[in-house]
């Protein structure tokens, strides 16, 4: 369609307006759109997948911030760390005669007298982090969208935004001086250059840097958290701890950040509402008009492998290659991390977390880890997206909080280091751990490290009562002997043979790995009737012959045998697999026995 | 809406206060307006079940209350004003009183204000609060629930308390007195931040030109109390990866001081947006915070005794009760994901109906609390059972012998942080009085608490004396214990003393104990392969053959059932105490006695039966009690004893052939019926397989005549 008549990207409001009048003017009560879309959404959905927009709109983190004009359209992907609540606003008022509305916006664009007639709608506040502990390599693959305004000299660009010009004439009726805040308001941006308001976000970017934001979870001081504001979405939809991203609006008012301080002298303290301590200048809002869950396939770049078995096979070859020589030429272990790898819970029944295979690599010492755990670090950063470290030692239990805890003086979630998004990696590394005496806070976190292996699941602190949230997290312990604090699934000592210190990977080869990490994680699964049946008899006899065995047991070498049909690619259990299954177990536990 | 329908509405609401009476004929609102008349309350709380009762019910008039409640507290202001009858007692002034009297004399000399400002606004007479309280027919909201469309109105919501301020002044209304003209001048305050006033606004004063200086007068100013907290919503009200909610409450006057943080309310009250002063206002009012400004507070107890039953629980809890396989249904439905041990479960569904409490006239106390010890191999769902008894139970602690912090499981006196006094703080067994305490990791517990356990479990007291503080905190608990064997796994070649870790004057506290264990078998193997499978398949739990019955109706059932006392009938107490005697005689004859049969052990018995009882609504104990009662108990011994028996000469099918003899000879019949003989070779710990064995044996021998349907045993006489 040539000509619109606004422009998605850069004046995403007028959009909104646009639509909301064409609503109301089709005979809507605006008093019913509360909760709904008036085709806004639908507009924004039709810009950006079926017209391709996506790829224009630009990724706001803690570089782009410098330059992202507000009131346009960019997108953020980041996991929900915590949920504020509801945020009750003005959604429809009269000015006159005429409805306006103010969704999408965070100020009004024109003066509101109180006796006119007003709606008041609400919207959901959330506060997203970037993903904990995503690697470099994700961010990197993101299409980087250049500055798009840098080249606004350019002739096309400036007929656009005399296009938008004059579309904004038509469509605003506002009082002179009542548009500062306004979006980009082209005429000023062509005198200025970028003087006005970008000046002050970069003030404040670099304002942002420099003082703490405790509340972001980890070390990254440098990564932007983003309040989301979401409008007309069911509630079951975005969960915690969940990756989306959202492509919305972004507002930053720079009048409005200054009255925070005057203010707070009146403000009683108990009373401070909870946006306070997430000023804009550090927090910025992002008014969410199109939403979607991010999976494992999303953070990967370039064109999608064909994966025919052919390819599956060579890949898996080539990977176990890899594992092998980065865990010292232990093709076992390899074949066992393999496994791990490709784990995800992917049902819970009970109390059961069906699925999940942790991994506990014993016979570690000081020279080993230094070697192998620095290999196997990397090597987890280059295959999966989100992967997290844990140094486990007295002193780092009895001080780190790892469950998130509601803070009720701020009225905040304060995040913990096992606040992790849906199949993140987590090392823990146990052979720096000495001995000592753990306080009470070592012990709640050595529980919750436990309950986290056994079931999945992190209790969160609400002080009167706690609350379970499910995880999926692929736990990995490196450890001298068989970690008694963590009991994980599988117990394997490592038997290295030789130190190759080169381990040169080329690029392409990584991405062919992460895609097939990411693509045979999500494939189904089934058991036909008949190796069903196999199956049983083979469970019954193994029991017969070890009474030791028990119901995790058997529930592990399932896991195991869906997991080796699945790294062939297959969505059947065949019986070669599952036969494989239990020669790895059987020369694991010749190993275990060897080691006592 | 104009001021004439307010008028109206006054006059509705004159009419209903005179007018009301309560089911006792009582003039209810008249009653109060006299108490407040007479200074002995400042509340008056209009119940809007009242409202709805009231036989001219204008339903209009009710949607108005609801939907524009806080306009309506007024409206009802106004009308108690007019109906305030004299107080019938003599009262002295206070401060209050006598400058009223002297602002009335005041009015009077400068005939009456027409300026505004000089008029008395009717808040500052005023010495009572008006609360209009919602109805409390129905489920309350929770905090989500609450949106943007129910601003206004009158809602009712349930959550925890988690921050409260302190009880602070709020001015209601400001009084001044002007420099100039002398004249106080009024002016209201509606919200939190107002502007006070500085030049004095009379008529005098402007038409001098005065400007008149205003001076604040505290005195005469009107305050009310005003506190402010933060409710959280239930953690069971929070969907799946959510957070949960919270609002703020402004609570005002009589209603101060009436929560802390930690407690669980059901507030009704009018949810409020907060008008954004100063800066913010100027941002157009574009965010509003809201509030709830607090009507009324009810504080939520979880016990048995206050359950309260929903209509169609009552219907179901009789449909339940009608069906004579109650007693079976209900212990399945008790962790219905855990596959078999069925006494156990049954033993379990008994702790939580249990005995009543029985009060001797001399003072003493007989508890009526269940005991159960359960003990076996590790990964045999003990914990499991524990959480899901203490998710079925309405007030429930679970713990484990180590794992409770410094108060640990009884209580302690401890310093406080702040005030650096010492304060007693209960453990997890004080927590849970009157409820179900879970124990796991029982034998692993400290040697203080082992000591103090001892007098929860028999007296319920839990005794303190430290640090200048005696006393002695209820702990009225059924103990609910866990313990692993004491080698870690049950050590079949070891007698079972050795493999219990626990002394036995703590054992003896146990009304049951069950010993539960891993044992070889075939077919529980492949219902173990199965269940595996199916779980890894079907992404479900396998069907269990029934439906469970939902925890929810399982409470109402129990709490229906714990609110009879059953009594052991006169014609009972005979066979009681011949079956005490008679475990008593076999404990002596024997060699090797496992247990100690005390009166701890009558008791027991008693207690089981009375819980049995309960179950099935009965008023009476009736003999089928009591024999269950054995039968648990002796299967709860057998199942530690059990392999003992077998080594023990006779042969299981000749044993159970003189236990129904003699049975049959005790009582004097030729008849005995199936269920009969199979409670009683049960409690022998024999399965039925080997009844049904020995049944067919001894028939063939023409001993016995079996019923071809029933398989009632008929002796043929010799």
């Amino acid at each position: 369609m040539v000509g619109l008549p606004y422009d998605c990207l850069a004046n995403p409001l007028g959009a909104v307006r646009l639509t909301f009048e064409k609503a109301v003017a089709s005979g809507s009560d605006p008093a019913t759109l509360d909760g709904k879309d008036w085709g806004a959404a639908e507009l924004f959905r039709q810009f950006l997948f079926d017209d391709d927009g996506l790829s224009q709109v630009p990724m706001l983190n803690q570089s782009t911030i410098k330059w992202v004009q507000p009131n346009t359209l960019v997108r953020f992907r980041g996991m929900i760390q915590d949920m504020l609540g509801n945020e009750y606003y003005v959604g429809a008022y009269k000015d006159g005669n005429m409805w306006r509305t103010n969704k999408f916006a965070d100020t009004s664009r024109s003066p509101m007298d109180a006796s006119s007639d007003m709606r008041i709608w609400e919207r959901r506040l959330l506060y997203c982090v970037p993903i904990p502990g995503q690697n470099s390599w994700v961010e990197s693959s993101h299409e980087a969208v250049r500055n798009p305004y840098t080249n606004s000299i350019s002739p096309q660009r400036e007929k656009r935004q005399r296009e938008d010009d004059a579309t904004m004439a038509d469509v605003d009726m506002v009082e002179p001086g009542h548009d500062l805040e306004d979006s980009p308001n082209p005429k000023k941006m062509r005198e200025d250059g970028m003087a006005l308001e970008p000046l002050g976000l970069q003030k404040i970017a670099a304002e942002g840097n420099l003082s703490t934001l405790s509340l972001v979870p980890d070390a990254e001081r440098n990564s932007l958290p983003c309040l989301v504001k979401i409008y007309d979405s069911t509630e079951s939809d975005l969960k915690l701890n969940d990756v989306f991203e959202f492509v919305g609006i972004f507002t930053f008012d720079p009048d409005f950040t200054v009255d925070r301080d005057d203010n707070d002298e009146l403000a009683d303290n108990f009373c401070e509402d909870t946006l306070v301590c997430l000023p804009p200048t550090k927090v910025p809002r992002l008014h969410c008009v199109v939403h979607r869950k991010l999976a494992g396939a999303d953070f990967l770049s370039g064109p999608q492998l064909e994966l025919t078995p052919c390819v599956i096979k060579e890949v898996r070859e080539a990977l176990l290659g890899h594992l092998t020589a980065v865990l010292g030429n232990d093709r076992v272990a390899a074949q066992y991390m393999l496994l791990h790898l490709l784990s995800r819970v992917h049902a819970r029944i009970d109390s059961i977390a069906v699925g999940k295979l942790s991994l506990n690599l014993t016979c570690f010492n000081k020279e080993s880890i230094s070697v192998f755990g620095n290999h196997l670090k990397l090597a987890m950063e280059n295959l999966l997206p989100f992967t997290q470290c844990l140094p486990l030692t007295v002193d780092y239990l009895n001080t780190v909080s790892l469950a998130p805890k509601k803070d009720y003086h701020t009225n905040r979630l304060e995040s913990g280091v096992l606040q992790l998004a849906e199949g993140t990696h987590l090392t823990i590394d146990e052979t720096s751990l000495q001995t000592g005496t753990l306080n009470s806070v070592g012990c709640e976190n050595a529980r919750v490290l436990k309950n986290m292996m056994d079931s999945q699941k992190v209790e969160y602190d609400f002080t009167y009562y706690k609350m379970e949230m499910a995880a999926d997290v692929q736990l990995l312990i490196l450890s001298e002997g068989k970690s008694n604090i963590l009991p994980a699934d599988l117990v394997l000592p490592l038997r290295p043979s030789s130190v190759d210190s080169a381990l040169g990977v080329d690029g392409e080869m990584l991405k062919a790995w992460r895609w097939y990490l990411a693509t045979m994680k999500s494939l189904p699964h089934s058991i036909e009737p008949h190796m069903q049946k196999a199956v049983e008899d083979d469970l019954v006899a193994a029991r017969q012959a070890d009474r030791s065995l028990g119901s995790q047991d058997f529930s592990r070498w399932l896991t195991m045998g869906r997991l080796m049909s699945v790294s062939f690619g297959e969505t059947c259990l065949s019986m070669e697999h599952w036969q494989m299954v239990r020669e790895l177990e059987r020369l694991r536990k010749e190993r275990l026995l060897g080691n006592m | 809406m104009n001021d004439l329908d307010f008028k109206r509405d006054k006059e509705i609401a004159k009419d209903f206060l005179t007018n009301f009476a309560d089911p006792n004929g009582e003039a209810k609102y008249i009653n109060i307006l006299q108490d407040v008349a007479n200074r002995k309350t400042k509340a008056i709380q209009i119940e809007l079940e009242d409202l709805i009762n009231y036989k001219d019910l204008d339903e209009e008039f009710l949607r108005r209350v609801t939907e524009n409640t806080r306009r309506y507290i007024g409206v009802f202001a106004n009308s108690i004003d007019e109906l305030l009858p004299e107080p019938t007692e003599v009262l002295l002034d206070d401060d209050h009183d006598i400058l009223m009297t002297q602002r009335a004399e005041e009015t009077t000399e400068n005939g009456g204000g027409s300026d505004p400002q000089k008029k008395m606004p009717p808040e500052i007479k005023r010495f009572y609060e008006v609360y209009i309280k919602a109805s409390s027919k129905g489920r309350p909201f929770t905090i989500r629930e609450v949106k943007a469309s129910y601003i206004g109105q009158l809602v009712r919501i349930s959550g925890i308390v988690t921050r409260c301020s302190d009880v602070k002044p709020l001015m209601q209304v400001a009084v001044y007195t002007c420099e100039e003209c002398g004249f106080e001048i009024y002016q209201e305050v509606t919200a939190r931040i107002y502007m006070p006033l500085f030049d004095c606004p009379s008529e005098q004063c402007k038409v001098n030109h005065a400007k008149g200086n205003l001076i604040p007068q505290l005195r005469a100013s009107k305050f009310l109390k005003f506190q402010e907290a933060k409710i959280q919503e239930l953690a069971e009200h929070v969907p799946k990866g959510h957070i949960p909610r919270t609002m703020t409450v402004h609570f005002r006057g009589e209603l101060t001081r009436k929560v802390a943080p930690g407690d669980i309310v059901e507030l009704s009250g009018i949810f409020l947006p907060i008008p954004y002063t100063g800066f913010r206002a100027m941002r157009a009012g574009l965010i509003a915070d809201t509030y709830l400004e607090a009507m009324s507070v009810t504080h939520f107890k979880k016990r048995y005794e206050e359950y309260e039953l929903r209509g169609d629980e009552e219907e179901q809890i009789a449909r339940l009760a009608e069906d004579g396989d109650i007693y079976n249904k209900l212990a399945r439905s008790l962790a219905p994901e855990i596959f078999g041990h069925e006494d156990v479960k049954k033993a379990l569904l008994l702790l939580l109906v249990g005995a009543p409490h029985r009060k001797l006239k001399d003072g003493m106390k007989i508890r009526g609390d269940i005991h159960i010890c359960l003990m076996g191999d590790p990964g045999v769902a003990k914990s499991q059972l524990l959480k899901h008894i203490i998710n079925v139970a309405p007030r429930g602690v679970y713990t484990t012998g180590k794992g409770s912090s410094g108060v640990g499981l009884t209580a302690a006196v401890q310093k406080d942080p702040v005030t650096n006094e010492m304060v007693l703080e209960g453990g997890a067994l004080v927590l849970a009085d009157m409820g179900i305490c879970a124990i796991d990791e029982f034998d692993k517990m400290d040697e203080s608490d082992r000591t103090s356990i001892h007098e929860v479990m028999e007296q319920q007291t839990v005794s303190i004396a430290k640090a200048g503080i005696t006393t002695s905190l209820n702990a009225r608990t059924a103990v609910l214990a866990a313990a692993n064997p004491a080698w870690g796994r049950y050590d079949l070649r070891r007698t079972p003393a050795e493999n219990i870790n626990l002394p036995p004057a703590l054992l003896s506290r146990f009304d049951l104990l069950w010993l539960i264990l891993d044992r070889a078998d075939m077919d529980t193997d492949l219902e173990m392969a199965r269940h595996v499978l199916h779980v890894h398949q079907a992404k479900e739990s396998p069907d269990l053959g029934f439906t469970p019955l939902e925890p929810s109706v399982l409470r109402a059932y129990i709490s229906a059932a714990r609110k009879l006392s059953p009594a052991v009938p006169r014609e009972l107490e005979e066979y009681i105490a011949s079956a005490y005697s008679s475990i008593r005689q076999e404990e002596a004859k024997s060699n090797t006695p496992h247990s100690y049969t005390t009166v701890r052990t009558l008791l027991s018995i008693l207690r089981i039966s009375a819980a049995l009882a309960r179950l099935r609504f009965s008023e009476y104990v009736a003999q089928s009690d009591v024999d269950e009662a054995l039968r648990l108990m002796q299967m709860s011994k057998f199942s530690l004893y059990s392999d003992d028996r077998q080594r023990s000469g006779l042969d299981a099918i000749s044993d159970i052939y003189s236990i129904l003899r003699d049975e049959a000879a005790r009582t004097n019949r030729m008849d005995v019926s199936y269920a009969h003989a199979l409670n009683w070779i049960s409690r022998k710990g024999y399965s039925e397989a080997q009844l049904k064995e020995c049944l067919e044996e001894y028939a063939a021998l023409n001993v016995w005549q079996i019923h071809p349907n029933t398989f009632d045993i008929r002796f043929i006489d010799a």
